[in-house]
């Protein structure tokens, strides 16, 4: 029971991580390679505020949280919008290159120990019982709760929202979009805005459960797979794909051998690029798009 | 034509032969022969520290030569070059430590371990571009480096394997002045390998590859074997370079080979220039020097001792920050820059060449 | 009787365009069409009728391609080399000729993806000109017919609440029957909504039935332009683009050309 349980948490983070990554793929076909590192930001953006307004958690969680968006929106604008015409190889590579600034800006500004925004908030992180013997600490659970509600708001948004439809419109036929008045860099900019806002809320959750370290960037790229293994444009296909991979890995972890935690996600990644590599419900696309 | 005026008209050739000259005009022969003399005259007037400098340029530029054979030239984009770098090293220092391996066995294995690794890492450009191309490598990657670290923990080298310095005929290499020229020799080599390969069938073959496939395959090209041909051999070079690279520090441990150094080899022939062996080399010498450059000038702001601890961080930043600079403004890398200024000796007093074509 | 002339709609003077810094596509082109008209623009593939429409609804970025000369008019603002969501505001509509529609939304949330101009979106009447498309309002785009999908298209574009509609070859790939009924919903678009069209055609038959003007392209310049009564009538058009020849005798191209370099000479 216990194991199930850390399947669903595993998956859960992945979950949250993955549809960061899908946002901005189906609405502009570039892969954001720096979002582990833009999670992070996210939680240290929390640690900042939570020092600022110290004594009232909530509105720094707020705070952060619209931190976070601008941060997305900012990345766009300053330097994915002047990319726009190149290669999406080349972006990527931006996208690598942003992660490595990031990483290095991050410990000059905040330090490189290891943090604990909880406690500077005041949570204490207490475990709740399962039935069947298993626990899940409250934070793990709120995540599982904040992953489902921001998948159903994302499938709502896309589905039947105006600016939702618009968002797939461009990511289908950016060129028809733009003739049909649709503003390009405005419905790019809202991707990458909601990608690096579902992204740092992860991050928070995972650094208010269990402490920001450095390797939050890792789990950040190890929950790539999952995107990719359902299919990069695919929200559902990231659900499902972070299920997998959150289920391989643990199984793994407790069957064969621990050390295979971090390289297992990869293992299931190869394996379904040798299989179908547009992934369970992506879109069957050329994969020549260099 | 005169030989004497670098390409201030263009093309000089006047037979098929002119293609697979390395040098056209007696300027470029002469250049060439001088920078060799002062490659080989260096040591005897440079300091350790810049010796050991250049010598780490040389062995960066045979893992970026080879990165630019693959990326640049046939196309096929890796970001897996680290986990190349790692099987040659590891394969070196397995061999060594295990079995007490001479190192004209453990070179030779490494570069074959690096072709075999390079067949794996080639099977997914046959079904595979561009960007799913890329994610696999990045994948293949991981798993190479878990292998090793797999290695360490179970064989309890968690530090790392010690290499011992290669012996030949009773004489132990040992020394920045002889791994130096070691590694110019082995720098030459492979720069002398890439030029062969591609003036000749193989190189047209990837170019075909890289600019059109179906075109080159309806041409007769054999796109599945020219791509793993570029992965194998590519693979072979840097998992040489990276046993020698064993050799050189001593001391092997997976920590080296992380993401970043793969990055850090697709700056280079980023920065380089893609396309160029040139540009190759020039990218290898520019992320080599970076973090000495940064130190530098960190020592030189006031306080500076408190910054040792981060020095690393500043130095991703920078890189990470000098990488987008590139990408932004500057896609054709130190080889363009180099020919801008080219372009603007030649064509001075005039500002660009005239309009040719799409005018009366 | 007419009162004092207005300026036309959208006014093409001497345009050139030029791929790739390299390539000349049209050279010297100049059209005007006034509200209201159906205005066809005739010529074979590769004459330039096709960029001719992408140079005025700004598209030509995306083939590395300029407008070098000339200018491009609307209600005498010139918007050449401008952005496509810019000119899609400033009141221009494209019906592109490939991947003209949203193939994974369906056919109700193709129409409500565009951005409208000013007031609000009227739905309603895009269903009245087109009633079979009322009945696929759920069906996914890409599963379409191709004249259901054409129909889209047109749709799509008037959703924008354009005054100036530009159709790319609308005939491509469909059979006869459902090019003709195309083209009567392109007229009954004329009158009911107001909206004045400029069409790029290959099948000049189809397209002479509801133009009001016409111009002739071939290798990138205007050789011909009229009403289209007269087009319809004249030889030249007749053998190259109709298929009527009226004698026994083929004449090549070469006559042709030369027989209207003279009439154009001596008059």
């Amino acid at each position: 029971m216990q194991l199930l349980v850390n399947i669903i948490v595993l998956s859960s983070i992945y979950a949250l991580i993955a549809c960061g990554y899908v946002l901005i793929y189906r609405v502009s076909r570039v892969l954001n390679l720096a979002h582990g590192e833009l999670m992070m930001l996210g939680a240290y953006l929390l640690l900042t505020t939570a020092s600022l307004f110290n004594g009232n958690p909530w509105l720094a969680i707020g705070a952060a949280v619209v931190l976070s968006l601008a941060v997305g929106v900012m990345v766009y604008v300053f330097l994915m919008r002047k990319m726009t015409g190149e290669m999406v190889l080349a972006a990527v590579l931006a996208t690598v290159a942003l992660g490595i600034l990031l990483r290095g800006v991050m410990v000059l500004v905040w330090s490189a120990q290891q943090q604990y925004p909880g406690q500077a908030m005041g949570f204490t992180s207490t475990a709740l019982a399962l039935p069947g013997g298993a626990r899940i600490s409250l934070f793990a659970a709120i995540l599982v709760g904040v992953t489902a509600l921001t998948y159903l708001a994302l499938f709502v948004f896309l589905r039947f929202g105006r600016w939702g439809v618009r968002m797939r419109a461009a990511g289908q036929n950016p060129l028809l979009a733009a003739q049909r008045g649709i503003n390009l860099h405005g419905v790019y900019a809202l991707a990458w805005g909601l990608s690096t806002l579902t992204g740092s809320l992860a991050g928070m959750l995972i650094a208010l459960d269990s402490g920001l370290t450095g390797s939050m960037a890792i789990i950040g790229l190890k929950a790539f797979p999952a995107a990719l293994v359902g299919g990069l444009d695919s929200l559902i296909g990231a659900l499902i794909g972070a299920l997998i991979i959150g289920a391989s890995e643990v199984l793994s972890i407790q069957y064969i051998d621990p050390l295979l935690s971090d390289v297992v996600p990869f293992l299931v990644l190869i394996a379904m690029l040798i299989a179908r590599p547009w992934g369970l419900f992506g879109t069957r696309e050329e994969l020549d798009r260099v | 034509m005169s030989s004497r005026v670098p390409r201030a008209s263009g093309y000089f050739r006047t037979r098929y032969d002119g293609y697979l000259a390395l040098t056209q005009t007696r300027l470029e022969r002469v250049s060439l022969i001088v920078f060799l003399a002062a490659l080989i005259v260096f040591p005897a007037v440079a300091s350790a520290f810049y010796l050991d400098l250049v010598t780490q340029v040389f062995l960066a530029s045979i893992g970026a030569l080879s990165l630019m054979l693959l990326t640049g030239y046939a196309g096929q984009i890796s970001l897996g070059h680290a986990g190349l770098l790692c099987a040659g090293a590891f394969t070196a220092g397995i061999l060594a430590k295990e079995w007490d391996a001479p190192f004209w066995v453990t070179l030779p294995a490494a570069t074959l371990s690096g072709a075999l690794l390079g067949v794996i890492f080639g099977l997914p450009s046959l079904r595979l571009r561009g960007l799913y191309l890329a994610i696999s490598t990045l994948a293949l990657h991981f798993v190479v480096v878990y292998l090793g670290g797999e290695y360490e923990t179970k064989r309890g080298f968690s530090t790392g394997i010690t290499l011992d310095a290669p012996v030949i005929g009773g004489w132990t290499v040992y020394g920045g002045r002889v791994w130096y020229y070691i590694l110019l020799a082995a720098a030459a080599a492979t720069l002398l390998i890439c030029l062969n390969l591609l003036r000749g069938r193989t190189g047209r073959a990837w170019r075909a590859i890289c600019a059109h496939e179906t075109v080159a395959e309806a041409l007769g090209v054999n796109v599945a074997g020219h791509k793993l041909l570029a992965f194998v051999v590519s693979s072979a070079l840097t998992a040489l370079s990276g046993a020698l690279f064993a050799y050189y520090r001593g001391f092997v441990s997976v920590e080296a080979f992380s993401l970043f150094l793969s990055i850090q080899y697709v700056a280079m022939i980023i920065i380089g220039g893609m396309g160029s062996l040139l540009g190759a080399i020039l990218g290898a010498a520019f992320v080599t020097i970076f973090p000495y450059v940064i130190e530098a000038v960190m020592l030189m702001l006031p306080n500076a001792q408190s910054y040792a601890g981060v020095l690393f961080a500043v130095n991703y930043a920078a890189f990470g920050l000098v990488m987008v600079l590139f990408l932004l403004f500057e896609p054709l890398g130190l080889v363009g820059i180099w020919q801008r200024i080219q372009t603007y000796f030649l064509l001075w007093p005039f500002k660009h060449k005239p309009l040719s074509g799409g005018r009366r | 009787m007419s009162d004092t002339p207005r300026p036309p709609l959208l006014s093409v003077e001497k345009l050139e365009v030029v791929y790739q810094r390299a390539i000349t596509a049209i050279q010297g082109v100049s059209l005007s069409v006034e509200e209201g008209q159906i205005v066809a623009v005739l010529g074979t593939n590769g004459a330039g009728k096709s960029t001719t429409l992408r140079a005025i609804s700004g598209f030509l970025g995306i083939d590395d391609a300029r407008v070098t000369d000339g200018s491009i008019r609307f209600r005498g603002r010139r918007i050449e080399n401008r952005q496509p969501n810019e000119i899609t505001r400033l009141g221009i509509a494209l019906v592109p000729e490939r991947d003209k529609v949203f193939p994974n939304l369906t056919v109700a949330e193709n129409l409500a993806a565009p951005v409208t101009r000013g007031a609000r979106r009227d739905d309603e009447a895009i269903y009245q000109v087109f009633p079979r498309l009322a009945e696929l309002r759920g069906r996914t785009a890409g599963l379409l017919s191709g004249g259901e999908r054409q129909m889209l298209a047109i749709a799509g574009a008037l959703m924008c609440g354009p005054d100036l509609l530009l159709v790319d070859e609308l005939s491509l790939g469909l059979a006869p029957v459902a090019v003709e009924e195309l083209m009567q919903r392109l007229l009954q678009i004329r009158q009911d909504l107001g909206i004045t069209i400029l069409i790029v055609e290959q099948s000049a038959t189809a397209a002479l039935e509801i133009a009001d003007y016409g111009y002739v392209l071939e290798n990138g310049r205007v050789v011909l332009d009229g009403d289209a009564a007269r087009l319809r009538g004249h030889g030249d058009i007749q053998e190259f683009y109709l298929g009527q020849s009226s004698g026994t005798e083929r004449r090549s191209y070469r006559d042709v050309k030369q027989y209207r370099r003279s009439r154009r000479w001596y008059g």
